[in-house]
């Protein structure tokens, strides 16, 4: 009993003690310390993965916040997340802002802040060649996906009946795929087009053409950090207009990639 | 998935499984499980030894509140202490570093086994003596700082190295909030490689397997030395 | 600037709950069948260990040694991405069809936890005076029927609570399943967090359930070791 009393005092504590990390001027605090802390995926090609050579992350996403810690003539630091961490540890200080190819929807907009999308995706599927031609196929199949993803949300509204198995990141989860163990993996197709050009039997898998949503990718910062988030959006769409930002998707997704993606998207204020 | 077994994979990543990006980045691998494993079993001995030592005060506020707090901790898996952590300690104390939540974590957790090593040493040392200490003159924190003290630590060695072993199995945990120690350098090179999670995993338990066979070793062997030197 | 409001409705009732008691169904139902599997296998292993021949003696040490010092978590891991290429096709296709997170996890956790049971039940052996074991075989028993009508009996008993404990321990260390997405309660904790933001409650929740399984049990343990062992002490 003396046990139970306890814990409901420390959970009492906890509450009073409670206060979320406040949303400070986080342009002026990067400035003084002359770091950018960045959330990134590490293991997620081309987005942000480790290079077996340097053994440093790089990718797409990566490229964007080196552009905007340039302007700012600050160093980046790099803190690998991953889609169930990256939201807490912004709220809470351990990063700056969130590179992690994170969808901008309504929900975490009343949580955090995004700056515009600097890349434009959907949602598809990767499935053994030949398995799946319509949604239907996938009805009360287990699918991977990675927890706290909009994929996790957008595949449970999108087939009820299947069984969602969510892993710390995608490419756990296809590999759970090539092991025979789910039936499919879905989430954002540049994802899913970076995972199968690295996978060992490519061969044998597909992404049929079925989407189930639009993911408009955006950078995540403190909520009202408004500053910091005009700064990163001023920045943005200059990439855009000289070109960098172009560049930089044809490093990561032009011809001259094994993804030979068209870039349909221009990045500019929302509305 | 050709061939049966493929080691090239970690030969290829050995530097990276051994220190992660470390120069040119933060330490990683193996060096950081280990940097996890000492800065934990350094705290949690101090928070072992004041949590031990309040939960045997004579004085019942004292005590109560130290062995509800012990039983609170080990009542819960080493996983949600450390969500717990991550999401109490910025609240309370703003910034800190996921290092460094991570050793917290895991020296707030041991700290509450540590505590019952201590207290089961304490009780080990014949009550004659607190006794005769007693008649001496001493006062009782006195007994217990000068006669009772160091000889129940030097008999509580091996379990003390005991606890080691467990916090370096324990600080693969880490992983789960994304600290690049073994476990998570082990899942970055599997979710890159995608090919060899055979290989990837029993590998990192050898390595696992290595360290603590090591400290398990040495506390058998650290074990029979004392009862020896007890015995005569 | 952002304020945190407490909400605690949001885990007493609704699909929440539901989730999170979902979880700990899943929570009981895997720490009960890997706690019976890892006694079972326990017992083995501890007989095999005190076992005359020195190859079986050998691999009952080495089994101990290698599965006691290494990470749960790198076990679970093998046996869930790595295990493919040592289990026989169609028991894999097989585990696939019926959900090889849940199989992989009982097994990492019923052997890891075997490895500890067994050297419980082995110090529960060796506290059975040696005189009984001689005076077994000189009646004419072998050494196994010795060990399992005369010896076992007893030292189970003896080994009763740190059994006890060994469970506790296995609850609590299942929370690792839900790395390889096996949805027991610290996975529904932290999906409840991920979808609602409300990290605060859940955990809280789950913290309570967790608490009180080891109350419960730790206080029937101490109860046991009253009633059961005094008393025959005593007598």
């Amino acid at each position: 009993m003396k046990k139970l009393v306890t814990l409901c005092m420390m959970v009492a504590l906890a509450t009073i003690t409670v206060k979320a990390a406040q949303a400070g001027d986080t342009l002026a605090d990067v400035k003084k310390k002359g770091v950018l802390t960045v959330g990134c995926k590490d293991s997620l090609p081309p987005f942000g993965y480790i290079d077996e050579k340097s053994r440093q992350i790089v990718g797409y996403d990566i490229d964007f916040v080196n552009a905007i810690a340039k302007k700012l003539g600050v160093k980046v630091e790099l803190k690998p997340v991953t889609s169930a961490s990256r939201m807490p540890q912004l709220q809470e200080g351990h990063i700056d802002i969130i590179a992690a190819t994170m969808t901008k929807n309504a929900e975490r907009a009343k949580v955090i802040d995004f700056s515009h999308a600097y890349f434009l995706t959907g949602q598809k599927f990767i499935t053994k060649k030949g398995s799946v031609n319509s949604l239907k196929d996938l009805e009360g199949k287990r699918i991977g996906t990675a927890k706290g993803s909009t994929s996790e949300k957008n595949v449970a509204a999108a087939i009820p009946s299947a069984t969602i198995l969510s892993f710390d990141d995608y490419p756990q989860a296809f590999l759970a795929l090539m092991q025979g163990k789910v039936s499919a993996v879905t989430t954002d197709e540049a994802i899913l087009a970076g995972i199968l050009a690295k996978a060992p039997t490519k061969g044998q898998f597909e992404i049929p053409n079925i989407q189930i949503s639009d993911e408009p990718y955006g950078l995540g910062m403190r909520k009202g950090d408004t500053n910091f988030v005009n700064f990163v959006n001023k920045t943005i769409l200059e990439m855009e207009k000289s070109g960098e930002a172009k560049a930089i998707f044809e490093k990561w997704f032009g011809p001259t990639t094994q993804f030979h993606l068209e870039r349909t998207f221009k990045i500019s204020a929302d509305k | 998935m050709e061939q049966l077994f493929n080691i090239s994979v970690i030969t290829d990543n050995f530097t990276y499984f051994m220190i992660g990006r470390f120069p040119h980045g933060p330490l990683g691998g193996v060096g950081l499980t280990l940097y996890l494993a000492v800065a934990s079993c350094i705290l949690s001995f101090i928070g072992g030894l004041i949590l031990g030592l309040l939960s045997v005060s004579r004085f019942p506020a004292v005590r109560y509140p130290a062995l509800a707090f012990i039983n609170l901790v080990r009542g819960m898996p080493l996983l949600m202490v450390i969500f717990w952590m991550y999401f109490l300690l910025p609240a309370l104390f703003g910034k800190i570093p996921e290092n460094n939540t991570v050793i917290l974590a895991l020296s707030l957790f041991t700290s509450a086994y540590m505590s019952r090593i201590i207290v089961a040493g304490i009780d080990g040392i014949p009550k004659g003596q607190t006794e005769a200490a007693t008649s001496t003159g001493l006062k009782s924190w006195q007994v217990m700082y000068y006669i009772i003290l160091p000889q129940a630590l030097r008999n509580m060695i091996p379990s003390f190295v005991n606890q080691f072993v467990s916090l370096i199995k324990d600080t693969s945990l880490a992983f789960i909030v994304g600290v690049s120690e073994l476990t998570h350098v082990a899942t970055q090179i599997n979710n890159r490689t995608m090919a060899f999670p055979t290989e990837i995993f029993a590998f990192i338990a050898i390595i696992y397997f290595i360290l603590c066979f090591a400290f398990t070793t040495l506390s058998r062997w650290l074990e029979q030395r004392l009862s020896w030197s007890k015995a005569i | 600037m952002l304020n945190y409001t407490f909400d605690w409705s949001i885990i007493t009732s609704g699909q929440y709950f539901d989730w999170l008691l979902a979880g700990l169904i899943t929570t009981l139902k895997l720490s009960a069948i890997s706690i019976v599997l890892a006694f079972l296998l326990g017992l083995l292993i501890a007989v095999m260990r005190m076992a005359h021949s020195k190859p079986v003696r050998w691999f009952a040490l080495a089994y101990l040694e290698f599965f006691r010092n290494t990470p749960l978590l790198v076990q679970i891991f093998f046996w869930y991405f790595g295990s493919y290429k040592i289990l026989p096709v169609f028991i894999n296709d097989w585990l696939n069809k019926t959900g090889f997170e849940f199989a992989a996890a009982a097994i990492a956790l019923t052997i890891y936890t075997s490895a500890f049971i067994a050297e419980d039940i082995r110090s529960g052996v060796l506290s059975i005076p040696k005189e009984q074991m001689e005076a077994a075989r000189s009646a004419g028993f072998s050494y196994l029927r010795s060990m399992q009508y005369i010896i076992l009996p007893q030292a189970v008993r003896i080994t009763i609570p740190p059994l006890v404990n060994q469970f506790l321990n296995l609850a609590k260390n299942s929370s690792l399943a839900m790395t390889i997405g096996v949805m027991e309660m610290t996975y529904q904790a932290r999906q409840v967090e991920s979808y609602s933001f409300k990290g605060f409650e859940a955990f809280t929740a789950a913290t309570v359930v967790y608490l009180v399984l080891s109350i419960v049990i730790t206080a029937l343990v101490n109860l046991y070791n009253e009633k059961v062992l005094n008393v025959h002490k005593a007598a």
